[in-house]
């Protein structure tokens, strides 16, 4: 089949990766961006392990054609086209939707972008009003930075907000190579579809929140909240997903849906403030390393140095949009703190963020960003991390403080080793 | 104030002349002058930058301003105005220079000292705004506590009060609160809303052995200790700035060196908003608007530098006060803005006039034989109208009243906003009342309980375009006028002495509170009123 997928999202590029490889002819059109730019070079601007080689290869082989948004312009467009862009471009789709309606009869359109609740609808008005008799469903992007193909390609569970018969059984057609070992698909409404994928993450943004002040109460108490957490997770009724504190989540998509979903909330019902508070509350968690740190040395922190480990939002990525690191930087940069920060992978997007500030040094070696500090941050838990030599640390740090953001240390172990430790509600309450 | 001598001023030839030019007034009202001469309203309205003036609602003629002007000539005020701002020690009795000017000059004539302190305060400020200045648990400030009395509270909350809508440009700002009485009751009652870990208090005390402010320091301090359970010095660096002339008492009492900004015994108080005394202002509309405010003075004071006498603002309005206070025996104003972003006006001016010109005593130390400051008083004109109006419309003496006009509010252009028509009411409601107070009632009213007999002057002030600019300006103009004012009546505008026994006395007084009432004959009493009340707050103390 000839498909169209529009965007420059991970979402897009996966989406067009994977239907090629499945046989179908697809062309990306890529919006004018940084990430365009890039894919268009042959490089993929972030780290999504599976989709390199494959989208590689599928262009080699002549099943994808990557197009700017000009190439695009007087092509006509197919008659199935995925629309995956950001949060911020209806109006591109609006306009899209327009363009794919004047050629066709019975034009498909798939709306991937998470745009607020009730859009799909609009855009189905805006094909009905350009004279089509087609359909557009709604298949909101719930991939995970970092695992994005394996998500697509074998995904635990499809929202599909579709209302017509033959839309159902063609998008069917289309995932049927993704959605073999048993029907993972759930059809609703439109808007039911575009709501549950925001209600999705409001919910995980909550638990992590929930823990972050449970954490807090845990310093308070001379508690271990790795137990308590322990505890809650055997419960069938809570389970084990999202519910690690720490300093703060992030991610392009993540932050964006919970505040597009309270905004919405706030539209309708000025009452609803627990997502509010669940914001709040993880922006002050992502400057809780830097408030050990400073009362540690009792607000007394200018000229003093830190180890940074880890800057992208999460692991295995390369991504440092909302990431907790640049609040934390921002903090300690502020108060005259020298910071040596090293990633695996985002160094780069880190050091272009920074870029003419001074204070922070990016370091190519875990182990050469301790040299001389006062205290080591460990703030994404890239596996490299979790067993590190000891001895190493302690030899080149100057004060042998570990200020833990993801709970990933023995707080026993390293007391007896001779550190000072802090994790989130675990370790030394400072 | 200036070298030569010049004549006393109930000597000058001109004082006679408008002594004669009042009699003949004796029996015109507003309405007969109007009728002779409908062009008075041209003549008498003058402008300059953001700020017009119409004069001519008051009982005077072309001859009594050309009068006027020869008083001011053989008062020397051009003179007095030159020696301000060369820098002369204008302030006679203390020995020093006013260069509240200075603070909002451009920087060859502000001096370095100036700029070091704005860009302090600029740098405070911005980490304040980027959520980068800390508390002692590291969580950013969300409350700046304004510690203050008297100019360093006045000022500061009339401005950040009329500005409120003026947001930084860049990062959040904190709330502003402002705390000056030192009864407690006002600081108790804002620190049971406040988070102890994001407050930040901003001690403003010209010499920083103000009681008021220090008792209130004190509390704050003490309560600081109390909620986050420490008694480390780190806690000042944290939730402490001083403002003070005096850095040896600012340090003495354990404010930092890096939390410390200066200002100088060369500004008075009345006039240091414009000094780092103005920090809360900038803390809530941010530094660029806050130059702003500066830059709206420096024009101000330009005008009022090389402006002709004739068409000079501060100069007219203030030999007008003199007219209305000396010939025509009127004693008090009515400071009136029609607008409550200027609620506070009329407090400051207040303490800006009756402070600086409330003396009976000349420069030389002679007692004058002429009426000095009028009482003034004030309220939001809309407010007023159900308050004191009835007496300046039917009392028994005469008060001339200010009225003040804004522009409409900040960001607001659409014509059919509830806020533009409200505003429009308001404006309404000004011109209402200075048109029934100037004319009077025009019909032919036969009830002497309803007659509007007119006839009472009034000023109306018109800022345009209101903001940090406009406000600069009308500040900058109502500290001129008060110099002009202090040159023609031979008084030192800069000094207070009148304020300052009672602080002393109270320190007495405290001890005798302190002390047994029994014992009360041993210790040495002013007067037999006191001890009264003395005896009696004891009794009721002891039940």
């Amino acid at each position: 089949m000839q498909i169209d997928v529009v965007g420059d999202t991970v979402c897009a590029l996966v989406t067009a990766t994977a239907l090629a490889q499945t046989g179908h002819q697809v062309r990306l059109l890529l919006m004018p961006s940084m990430v365009a730019d890039e894919v268009i070079a042959g490089r993929l601007p972030f780290h999504e392990p599976g989709l390199d080689r494959i989208l590689d290869e599928q262009r080699a082989v002549g099943r994808l054609t990557v197009l700017t948004a000009d190439q695009a312009e007087s092509l006509a467009l197919s008659d199935v086209l995925f629309i995956a862009l950001q949060a911020g471009e209806k109006d591109v789709a609006l306009e899209l939707t327009r363009r794919q309606a004047a050629s066709h009869q019975r034009p498909l359109l798939v709306n991937q972008s998470v745009f607020p609740v009730g859009t799909s609808e609009e855009m189905q008005l805006a094909q009905d009003e350009a004279g089509a008799q087609g359909a557009v469903v709604a298949f909101p992007d719930t991939l995970q930075d970092g695992q994005a193909w394996v998500g697509f390609v074998r995904p635990d569970h499809i929202l599909l907000g579709c209302e017509t018969e033959w839309a159902e059984a063609l998008v069917r057609e289309l995932l049927r190579p993704f959605n073999r070992r048993r029907d993972v698909i759930q059809v609703m409404s439109r808007r039911e579809a575009e709501f549950a994928k925001l209600a999705i993450s409001g919910m995980l943004a909550t638990r992590v929140s929930f823990m972050s002040d449970m954490a807090l109460l845990a310093e308070e108490l001379d508690v271990d909240i790795e137990k308590v957490r322990q505890a809650m997770a055997e419960d069938p009724r809570i389970g084990d997903a999202y519910l690690y504190p720490g300093c703060g989540f992030g991610g392009p998509g993540f932050s964006r849906d919970v505040m597009s979903l309270s905004s919405a909330l706030h539209q309708r019902n000025s009452s609803a403030r627990l997502l509010d508070e669940v914001m709040l509350i993880n922006e002050r968690q992502k400057e809780v390393l830097f408030r050990k740190f400073w009362r540690f040395f009792n607000c007394q922190v200018q000229g003093r140095a830190v180890a940074i480990w880890g800057g992208a939002f999460k692991p295995a990525t390369n991504r440092i949009q909302n990431a907790p690191s640049l609040a934390l930087i921002e903090a300690l940069l502020a108060q005259g703190v020298l910071i040596r920060i090293y990633d695996p992978m985002a160094l780069e997007p880190l050091s272009s963020h920074f870029s003419g500030r001074s204070g922070i040094e990016f370091c190519a070696d875990a182990y050469q960003a301790l040299e001389g500090v006062d205290a080591l941050m460990l703030v994404t838990e890239w596996k490299e991390f979790w067993s590190p030599d000891w001895t190493e640390l302690k030899r080149r740090m100057r004060t042998p403080l570990i200020i833990d953001g993801r709970n990933i240390y023995d707080p026993g172990f390293l007391a007896r080793s001779g550190f000072r430790y802090s994790g989130i509600g675990r370790g030394e309450a400072i | 104030m200036v070298q030569e001598k010049r004549p006393a001023l109930t000597q000058c030839k001109a004082w006679a002349e408008l002594k004669a030019r009042a009699d003949a007034f004796a029996g015109i009202d507003l309405r007969t002058l109007f009728e002779q001469q409908p062009s008075r309203v041209e003549a008498l309205t003058l402008e300059a930058g953001k700020l017009w003036v119409d004069f001519s609602k008051h009982r005077l003629d072309p001859g009594v301003l050309e009068t006027l002007l020869a008083l001011a000539s053989e008062r020397r005020v051009s003179a007095a105005i030159e020696a301000l701002f060369a820098g002369e020690p204008v302030n006679t009795t203390e020995r020093l220079p006013a260069g509240h000017w200075r603070l909002r000059a451009e920087p060859e004539e502000a001096g370095q000292e100036v700029l070091q302190q704005l860009s302090c305060m600029g740098q405070m400020v911005h980490k304040v705004h980027s959520r980068q200045w800390r508390g002692l648990f590291g969580d950013p400030i969300t409350d700046v506590v304004n510690l203050g009395v008297g100019g360093s509270d006045l000022g500061p909350l009339m401005v950040a009060t009329a500005l409120d809508e003026h947001c930084p440009a860049e990062g959040q700002r904190p709330e502003v609160h402002f705390v000056s009485s030192m009864d407690g009751s006002q600081l108790s009652r804002l620190l049971n809303r406040l988070d102890p870990g994001r407050t930040l208090f901003i001690v403003a005390s010209k010499s920083f052995r103000t009681r008021d402010t220090l008792a209130n320091a004190d509390a704050a301090l003490a309560w600081l200790r109390a909620e986050l359970e420490t008694d480390g010095e780190e806690l000042l660096g944290c939730h402490f700035i001083g403002v003070s002339a005096n850095p040896d008492a600012m340090t003495e009492w354990g404010i930092p060196q890096s939390n410390q900004l200066r200002l100088w015994d060369w500004v008075g108080g009345r006039v240091s908003l414009w000094s780092a005394i103005g920090l809360a202002v900038a803390m809530r509309i941010g530094m660029p608007a806050f130059r702003e405010l500066l830059d709206g003075a420096r024009r101000m004071d330009d005008h009022f530098r090389r402006e002709p006498l004739a068409g000079n603002l501060p100069v007219i309005a203030a030999l007008i006060d003199i007219w209305n206070i000396n010939f025509l025996d009127i004693r008090a104003r009515a400071v009136l803005p029609y607008d409550a972003r200027l609620k506070f006006l009329p407090s400051y001016q207040e303490q800006l006039e009756m402070e600086s010109n409330g003396k009976s005593v000349n420069v030389d130390g002679e007692s004058v034989d002429y009426h000095t400051c009028p009482v003034i008083w004030g309220e939001v004109g809309t407010n007023a109208q159900h308050a004191f109006y009835q007496l300046l419309h039917q009392g028994t003496q005469s008060v001339v009243c200010e009225f003040v006009m804004t522009g409409l509010p900040h960001g607001f252009s659409d014509v059919k906003s509830s806020t533009v028509s409200q505003h429009r009411l308001s404006q309404a409601n000004c011109l209402a009342q200075s048109h029934l107070l100037a004319f009077g009632s025009e019909d032919d009213e036969v009830d002497p309980h309803r007659l509007y007999r007119g006839n009472q002057p009034s000023t109306t002030l018109h800022l345009s375009d209101f903001g940090p600019q406009a406000l600069g300006s009308f500040l900058a103009f109502l500290e001129h006028r008060v110099y002009v004012q202090a040159a023609i009546w031979g008084v030192n505008p800069f000094d207070q002495w009148g304020v300052e026994r009672g602080k002393v006395m109270a320190k007495q007084f405290e001890q005798l509170l302190e002390s047994n009432p029994d014992n009360l004959e041993l210790l040495f009493l002013p007067d037999y009123s006191t001890q009264n009340i003395l005896r009696r707050l004891a009794r009721t103390e002891k039940e």
